[in-house]
């Protein structure tokens, strides 16, 4: 009976820790990118900053091998074809998330950009509401799995973050036009700062999904 | 046994295959609708417990049908069963959904009018009672199920996933439940009227048991029911499965395991005997239908969910078509009667 019990769900319960892991991996990318980003500010394109772009590489590959194996799991597995749909919508939509974190902080490392002074409290404002809204995601999308009804509580967090984030990159945006740089100057940072914000945005496209899906699912 | 039995139980076997494929989709629709399971594989276990429900379970509702009326003629007994099939049959065309169990009870009173013979008014008004009461204890089931369920996955904290794993079993087990109550409870409209004029022997099954006369007929009703499920109700699940009752699988779980539950409890011999032996209230041991139940419990749970989204006028049309079908059973049966006697010089009743 208890071989029976076991060889029944433990299929389920491996691509279930899958599954926590991608999560844990939107956590690490947010807490490395935020790390990142203090490092580019004081010490720009160094050996350090190197390193902390690295690492979120390292997270984003990881993340798309485990997105690959939760794909392939979620097929054998046999689940309900319906829910199997929406768990691989919502892996993808995890992944992209990380992806922006990695491509955001290789774009710093490469365009290497001047950020003046002023601009820069602003900034790690913007860059600290993006990674709320993505962390603020994981416990949503973790609630989808576990707790039904505490899902619309933290969707309701990411998008007053989402929302946040979109008042300071308009204001940041319109701060970096308003100024007397180059104009190629005002154009590079205009575009970085549209990339960061692009994760609180990816977060809520995410959420938006998980809220249709507990509809579907709730009882 | 001579072939004419086997010809005028044709109709029986086609009400039960009829009842196969348009029952089986209260069953296990939802399940292979959602594609949770592969038909071919609930389909089976299903046909199996039908088999075993109408065998070992069916003769308490049979009584009380025999009660209402002993159809005591096989070319009587041919007509009722063609009767009730038609009634069904014209409902369906005409887009409502009704049950066998009511087209029967109808039949079988047109028979009586036709033989002159007592209706016993006792039996009826108790077969009345039921057709309220079926729905209405499905929908309380239901909604007791809604929210125990509701309270169980919040305290359980369960993973999404191995809920789905769950819910499949789950979707399993209330099938073979299903199906062996359906057996048990409606094999009774099958070949119910066939009892009194049953020429079979008993048969044994290689010493380990012995099935009386009724259990074979039972046997051979039980496999055209099965039939029906393996041959056309995957056909009736595809047109009405998913578009009838659109709901999460644990929805569904709650309606095909209310229809489960009540259909036993109006089917269990052991049951009643043991509320009769505890001074309990009983349920009459009656052929119910599977579609009441399950309509009972969709009803239930869009109540316990607010009632918002109920389509009031679907269930008046659906009512309708619950006192319309026996009517018409009742009128087709005794028309036919008439014609079987003295056009074709059968005799449906005996004096």
């Amino acid at each position: 009976m208890f071989n029976m019990k076991f060889s029944m769900f433990s299929g389920t319960r491996e691509l279930e820790q899958k599954i926590d892991e991608m999560h844990d991996k939107v956590l690490e990318s947010s807490l490395y990118f935020k790390e990142a980003f203090e490092i580019y500010l004081k010490e720009k394109r160094s050996p350090n900053y190197r390193r902390a772009s690295k690492k979120i590489k390292n997270i984003e590959s990881e993340a798309d091998d485990l997105r690959r194996e939760i794909e392939s799991r979620l097929y054998i597995q046999n689940l309900i074809p319906d829910l199997r749909a929406d768990v691989l919508q919502l892996v993808e939509n995890i992944d992209k998330v990380i992806n922006e974190f990695d491509e955001v902080a290789h774009k710093f490392y490469i365009e290497q950009p001047e950020i003046p002074e002023k601009y820069q409290a602003k900034f790690r404002t913007l860059v600290k509401q993006v990674c709320e809204c993505a962390e603020n995601m994981v416990i949503c999308s973790r609630a989808f799995f576990r707790d039904f009804a505490t899902v619309r509580d933290y969707s309701r967090k990411v998008y007053f973050s989402e929302h946040e984030s979109d008042k300071t990159w308009a204001s940041l945006k319109q701060d970096v036009f308003d100024s007397d740089m180059e104009l190629a100057h005002k154009n590079q940072l205009s575009s970085l700062i549209g990339e960061v914000a692009d994760v609180a945005d990816k977060a809520e496209d995410c959420v938006d999904a998980i809220l249709i899906f507990t509809i579907k699912r709730d009882i | 046994m001579n072939l004419s039995y086997l010809f005028f139980l044709s109709s029986g076997l086609f009400l039960g295959w009829s009842l196969g494929a348009n029952d089986a989709a209260n069953i296990f629709g939802t399940a292979v609708g959602s594609k949770m399971v592969r038909f071919k594989t609930i389909a089976s276990i299903a046909a199996i417990f039908v088999v075993l429900g109408a065998v070992f379970g069916g003769a308490g509702a049979s009584e009380t049908l025999g009660t209402l009326g002993a159809v005591n003629a096989l070319a009587g007994a041919f007509m009722v069963a063609l009767s009730a099939a038609l009634a069904v049959y014209f409902s369906l065309r005409v887009g409502i959904t009704v049950s066998t169990s009511q087209a029967i009870v109808g039949a079988i009173i047109g028979w009586n009018f036709y033989a002159n013979k007592q209706t016993d008014y006792d039996t009826l008004a108790q077969i009345f009672a039921t057709w309220t009461t079926c729905p209405l204890i499905s929908g309380i089931i239901a909604i007791i199920l809604y929210f125990a369920l509701k309270k169980l996955i919040k305290c359980c904290g369960l993973h999404l996933l191995r809920l789905d794993q769950i819910t499949r079993i789950g979707l399993i087990l209330s099938a073979a439940i299903g199906a062996y109550a359906l057996g048990a409870n409606n094999i009774a409209n099958v070949v119910g009227v066939f009892v009194p004029s049953s020429p079979f022997k008993p048969l044994n099954l290689g010493g380990i048991y012995t099935l009386s006369s009724v259990q074979v007929l039972f046997l051979l009703g039980a496999l055209a029911i099965s039939v029906g499920i393996m041959t056309y109700s995957k056909k009736v699940i595809m047109k009405l499965g998913n578009s009838l009752m659109h709901m999460s699988p644990m929805l569904a779980l709650i309606v095909v395991l209310s229809q489960a539950l009540v259909l036993l409890l109006f089917s269990s011999v052991s049951l009643h005997n043991w509320l009769e032996g505890n001074n309990l209230p009983t349920l009459p041991l009656v052929p119910v239908s599977s579609t009441q139940a399950v309509i009972g419990a969709i009803v239930g749970i869009g109540l316990a969910k607010g009632g918002r989204n109920i389509d009031w006028k679907m269930i008046g049309k659906i009512v309708v078509g619950w006192v319309a079908a026996p009517l018409m059973a009742m009128l087709i049966c005794f028309v036919s009667l008439f014609f079987l006697a003295n056009v074709f010089n059968q005799t449906v009743y005996l004096p």
